[in-house]
């Protein structure tokens, strides 16, 4: 069976922990972030309506994370096989994103690859995008159809349990006590849930139409004040990248134990001054409207012309995060009507 | 744990050669086989305290030892030259692309270096040299800051320029001593008589600015961007094309480079600095 009905959560939930560690959404604030998931617990989890505020790269990419040992080296610790729940669409954009770097032919980067393998995925509707979701600029939608081993999505009466994986369908079959078959017009329910959110989305964003292709445009806007000016409100604060699903940049360190070295891997942001500085003194980023300049760059041009997707998908996290008010959107915004104010300028010397 | 990209191979630091006040050469010796291509990179670690990206400066064909000269810049390159003979090292690598010799094959090999950028053009030369028939002439054309600030003293100004097919000719920023030979920036001793520019590839290595103004001249000779190749130098950490620190437009430096044609990477801004 590939969909089927259950009527309440929890049962679900309870079953998938059997089998492997669980994280679902809880809501902190105004935001959902993910922690373990406890059967125990007196508060239900809530279905979370939109994605989470912290990324799914936390789960395949830590915050730090030990590379290797040295001069003994040492097997890496296993990886047990883990769930994550409540991931949108988006999310699992910014997994395949994620993929092209760490799980590449060349050069696999084994720790993301091994929680790669061992991540069960959790899908689940969107049904009320956030005033910083711009995912349908990128062709992302409220909601997916492939790429994840379980979807659920909420209806009136319960949850409609979608497989999309072997792993997903091996889950369904044995746990099938728990399920019932799809009620009579729940589908058609979950499809006009959708079609509402999507709508939704689209009304969000209706003024934010470019006249070209966001690659083109950002790739034309080099020498663009906008970087500039977006630097003024800026603090470095950093928190874009660490909040952004696909940012992806690592420090690699080097400690000293008691009984051997050991190389960490740790977040990095090209926010950071220092970023791309040399012992030489070279730093191609000194500017901070450089280094914005640069995230926009690698994200919509340079990522896209290497592994053929931009390196964003529209989950608006960054601005979400953003201490200094800062909007991604904004600044494309900006350089298309740059852009078009460029191409009219062209249009009048050419008269 | 081969699979393990950010695995060293343990290694030995065996010799320590003094080249100028402040560069020397480290020779270091691997412990499992450890090949490379001329002007490809290594990351080398020194334990506990970080790791940095060097071009060794030895020929690949020795498979013994590899030699890496290291200039004082940063952190870890004091603490390497604080270091004595028998220190631990780790040696990750070798990573990139480096010169593609096969394609300068009978041509005029047209070498621009300067300062420690001479390091990896060793590594290169010693290729070359090896077989030398191969191709139609290796010109070089060096500059230091100072006579003193040479590096490979005792084969620059002797035995390398007596290798038949091999033109030499070096410059410093400031005279001192002996010196007798020219006196400038690199390229004031760049002219475009130098080599058959039809059938020439230029090879430049050297700190950004002087890299920057030898290109600059290579195109006013009329070399086609696409038969200048440059050695890169940025931020190079994980070596793999994934931590981001050396990104030069789409390229990663570490996995794309460090070797560039010109033409590959115009087009991008701030590749000087």
């Amino acid at each position: 069976m590939e969909t089927v009905f259950i009527s309440k959560l929890k049962p679900f939930l309870d079953a998938v922990a059997e089998g492997m560690e669980l994280y679902v959404p809880k809501k902190t604030g105004e935001h959902y972030v993910y922690s373990r998931y406890d059967p125990s617990a007196e508060t239900p989890v809530e279905f979370n309506n939109i994605r989470t505020c912290t990324p799914i790269k936390e789960f395949l990419f830590p915050l730090r994370e030990l590379a290797a040992i040295f001069p003994e080296a040492a097997e890496p610790e296993e990886v047990k096989p883990f769930a994550v729940f409540g991931l949108k669409d988006c999310d699992l954009r910014s997994i395949e994103i994620l993929d092209k770097v760490f799980a590449e032919e060349e050069f696999r980067d084994p720790f993301y690859v091994a929680r790669r393998e061992n991540m069960f995925i959790i899908l689940s509707d969107c049904s009320e995008p956030g005033e910083s979701c711009f995912c349908n600029l990128f062709d992302g939608r409220p909601f997916a159809q492939s790429g994840f081993d379980l979807n659920v999505s909420k209806v009136k009466d319960g949850f409609i349990i979608e497989a999309g994986s072997q792993k997903g369908r091996d889950f369904i079959e044995k746990h099938s006590e728990l399920f019932s078959d799809v009620p009579d017009g729940a589908l058609a329910e979950r499809d006009e849930n959708r079609a509402e959110t999507q709508n939704q989305l689209e009304q969000n964003n209706a003024e934010l139409r470019f006249d070209a292709p966001i690659k083109e445009i950002v790739e034309n806007s080099q020498d663009s004040d906008v970087f500039d000016v977006e630097a003024q409100n800026c603090i470095e604060c950093q928190a874009c990248t660490r909040v952004c699903p696909t940012c992806h940049c690592f420090y690699l360190y080097d400690t000293t134990q008691k009984d051997y070295f050991a190389k960490m891997k740790m977040w990095d942001s090209c926010m950071r001054v220092g970023y791309a500085a040399v012992a030489g003194g070279a730093n191609p980023y000194k500017i901070l409207g450089d280094r914005i300049k640069h995230r926009l760059l690698h994200k919509f041009v340079y990522f896209l012309d290497r592994y053929g997707i931009n390196m964003c998908v529209g989950c608006g996290r960054c601005i979400d995060g953003c201490a200094g008010g800062g909007d991604i959107r904004t600044i494309l915004r900006k350089l298309s009507e740059e852009a078009k104010g460029k191409g009219k300028k062209k249009a009048k010397i050419a008269k | 744990m081969s699979e393990n990209p950010y695995q060293p191979v343990n290694g030995e630091i065996v010799d320590i050669i003094d080249e100028s006040p402040t560069i020397k050469t480290f020779v270091v010796v691997p412990e499992e086989d450890f090949k490379f291509e001329t002007g490809q990179f290594v990351e080398l670690t020194l334990p506990g305290e970080g790791e940095a990206p060097f071009t060794p400066s030895s020929s690949p064909a020795d498979s013994e030892k590899m030699e890496i000269t290291i200039m004082e810049a940063g952190r870890v390159t004091a603490l390497l030259h604080r270091c004595s003979k028998g220190q631990n090292v780790g040696i990750r690598g070798p990573f990139g692309s480096g010169y593609p010799i096969d394609d300068f094959v009978g041509k005029e090999v047209y070498i621009v270096g300067g300062g420690v950028g001479l390091a990896p053009i060793r590594s290169l030369f010693l290729t070359l040299v090896d077989r030398i028939k191969d191709f139609k002439s290796v010109v070089c054309r060096f500059g230091a800051r100072t006579p003193d600030d040479f590096i490979y003293k005792n084969t620059l100004f002797g035995s390398w320029q007596k290798i038949k097919g091999v033109d030499i000719k070096l410059t410093v920023d400031e005279a001192n001593g002996g010196w007798d030979g020219n006196v400038g920036v690199v390229t004031t001793i760049l002219s475009p008589k130098d080599v058959n520019i039809k059938n020439a590839v230029a090879v430049v290595c050297g700190p950004p600015i002087m890299m920057k103004f030898a290109t600059l001249k290579l195109l006013e000779f009329g070399f086609p961007a696409e038969n200048i190749y440059l050695s890169m130098e940025k931020n190079m950490s994980c070596g793999i094309g994934k931590c981001g620190h050396c990104m030069l437009g789409k390229y990663y430096v570490c996995k794309d480079g460090p070797v560039f044609t010109y033409e590959q990477i115009k087009q991008y801004p701030n590749i000087w600095d």
